[in-house]
């Protein structure tokens, strides 16, 4: 399709997006992903992977350095023009001595009425606070008006930053029904978020971010299959690293002096098939999944140099 | 657009505190030595002393209507939040701008009030008229100032950058002492200010005089050159940080 009208454009293009603050700080690395029209994504990371960055570069708060942003097929500006977009910014605050009710109806007029205030109000769960001043609202309330000021444009595209971060349990359940709603009626959704369990719940795909790089990118079974792998450590005498790689779920070893390091995908099945090898094992350590190790296995090998020098120092010492 | 100014005004009209505070002060002032005799300038103390806390009023309450407010909002997030809404940046700026205009007519309404009963000031109804022209339509630099305050300091700093700037431009610009017995390198300075332009502006109008035109062209540049650093502020802030 060459002549991509602004209909068929995909709802993201982000490609080789470079952002660095002060000359220095990278906050996004030749970041690239395109979103089809339609989807719920997640935008998975932990904090200060440049996810923030991300978002504030696709509404248009924040230029990129190098690279090309396009929403709905318009600069960002455009698209924020036209009243197309919506977005939940992290530490977007609200002004001071307005009530919920006007703040509410002033971003309805702004948008020209596209949704109506009973509406906004049952969506971002707010019909009992419409009176209240929002200097007098908890955290969660403040971040439930955030949510209908995003919605009140009934964007094509709507970007949620850390959107669940000052919600109650209870709260968050009404949130991501109301999100499934408004996806349901054909908005693309981009949330942000350093909680797979949330990104695995809510999107159909999920986007691995660290360090200002796309790191995986893929549906969240695909997502989740990084995060069951295990490292599993322990010594072992002159330890022959091309037979403890034949063993069940085993991907990668690495071994310095007796200090051995595994990693494998099925430490259930590893760990009886390592015994039964016979030799003398000590010291086992098994290194737990989430988040956090799924990332490491996606960027595995200085981290497990750095590990396995470090055992071997320990028994040196 | 009107739905903005409205949304800033009703919010706005809701800090009773604020304001009273802001007119209370020039109030006080006048109700203290209105009564006192003289001429000056060809103006008795009372219509004089009208015009000066006038000016002084309406410049605070243009400024306070754009700067420190603005600058706890730049910090809270919230002009991010009106930032990624199609609110037009030139939308914003006029928005503020009559915002600021609506704020300094309750002083400027007491103060005129007290000088016709309190004060036995005397003005035909051109010369009064022409006196609320000139004071509402000087406000608008003072909102362009109190813009770049707020765009320039962060929320502590411009609460009390503004306080300064106000008290330099009433006394430099000769409206809390006369102008004229100020120091010859502070006179200086003081007649640079708008301030001092906005004052003369007022008193000419209130002697029934024809309105400076220099006054006029200072005022016109001071506007200028401050919406200009607004808007290069705000343009900056959007794309950099």
């Amino acid at each position: 399709m060459k002549t991509a009208s602004v209909e068929a454009s995909p709802a993201v293009v982000f490609r080789d997006v470079v952002k660095i603050y002060n000359g220095r700080v990278s906050a996004l690395d030749h970041a690239s992903f395109e979103i089809a029209r339609g989807a719920t994504v997640a935008l998975l990371g932990p904090n200060g992977a440049g996810k923030s960055t991300a978002i504030d570069t696709m509404l248009g708060l924040r230029a990129p350095t190098s690279g090309l942003v396009r929403v709905l097929g318009m600069t960002p500006a455009d698209a924020v023009a036209a009243g197309k977009i919506g977005g939940m910014v992290q530490t977007g605050g609200l002004p001071e001595g307005a009530k919920v009710s006007e703040l509410i109806s002033l971003f309805r007029q702004l948008y020209r009425g596209r949704r109506s205030q009973a509406e906004l109000l049952r969506l971002a769960g707010l019909s009992e606070l419409a009176d209240r001043r929002v200097d007098q609202l908890s955290g969660g309330q403040t971040q439930r008006v955030r949510f209908a000021l995003a919605l009140a444009g009934r964007p094509e595209l709507l970007f949620l930053d850390e959107p669940t971060a000052a919600l109650d349990v209870e709260a968050r359940r009404g949130f991501w029904q109301s999100v499934r709603t408004i996806a349901g009626q054909g908005t693309t959704v981009l949330f942000a978020t350093h909680y797979l369990d949330e990104a695995d719940a809510n999107a159909s795909r999920i986007i691995v971010v660290s360090h200002g790089r796309v790191l995986a990118d893929g549906t969240p079974a695909q997502i989740k299959a990084y995060t069951s792998v295990r490292t599993i450590r322990f010594s072992m005498p002159a330890p022959d690293t091309s037979m403890l790689l034949r063993l069940p779920g085993v991907s990668d070893v690495s071994a310095d002096g007796e200090a051995v390091a595994i990693r494998s995908g099925d430490a259930d099945a590893t760990l009886p098939a390592l015994y039964a090898l016979g030799r003398p094992v000590r010291g086992l350590e098994v290194g737990g999944g989430g988040l956090e190790e799924a990332l490491l296995a996606l960027t595995h090998d200085d981290t497990i140099a750095s590990h396995s020098s470090a055992v071997a120092g320990t028994k040196a010492g | 657009m009107i739905a903005f100014l409205r949304f800033e005004i009703v919010r706005t009209l809701r800090n009773v505190r604020f304001l009273v505070m802001l007119i209370a002060f020039p109030v006080l002032l006048y109700l203290i030595y209105a009564r006192q005799h003289g001429m000056s300038q060809g103006l008795t103390v009372a219509t004089l002393l009208l015009v000066s806390m006038a000016v002084y009023s309406g410049m605070g309450s243009a400024m306070f209507a754009s700067g420190p407010q603005l600058a706890r909002e730049r910090r809270s997030g919230w002009m991010r939040q009106l930032r990624i809404s199609p609110i037009s940046t030139p939308g914003w700026f006029a928005a503020k701008l009559a915002q600021a205009i609506l704020l300094i007519i309750p002083g400027l309404a007491v103060l005129i009030a007290l000088a016709l009963t309190y004060g036995h000031v005397h003005l035909a109804a051109g010369q009064l008229g022409l006196l609320v022209a000139v004071l509402v339509l000087g406000a608008i630099p003072f909102c362009a100032l109190g813009l770049v305050i707020g765009l320039m300091f962060d929320s502590q700093t411009a609460q009390v950058a503004q306080m300064i700037t106000l008290l330099v431009l009433a006394f430099l610009g000769g409206i809390f002492i006369q102008w004229s017995s100020l120091p010859h390198g502070m006179q200086l300075i003081g007649k640079a200010l708008p301030s001092y332009h906005l004052a003369q502006l007022g008193w000419n109008a209130a002697a029934g005089h024809a309105l400076g035109l220099t006054d006029i062209a200072v005022l016109a540049a001071w506007t200028a050159g401050l919406a200009a650093v607004a808007l290069w502020r705000w343009r900056s802030e959007s794309t950099a940080a």
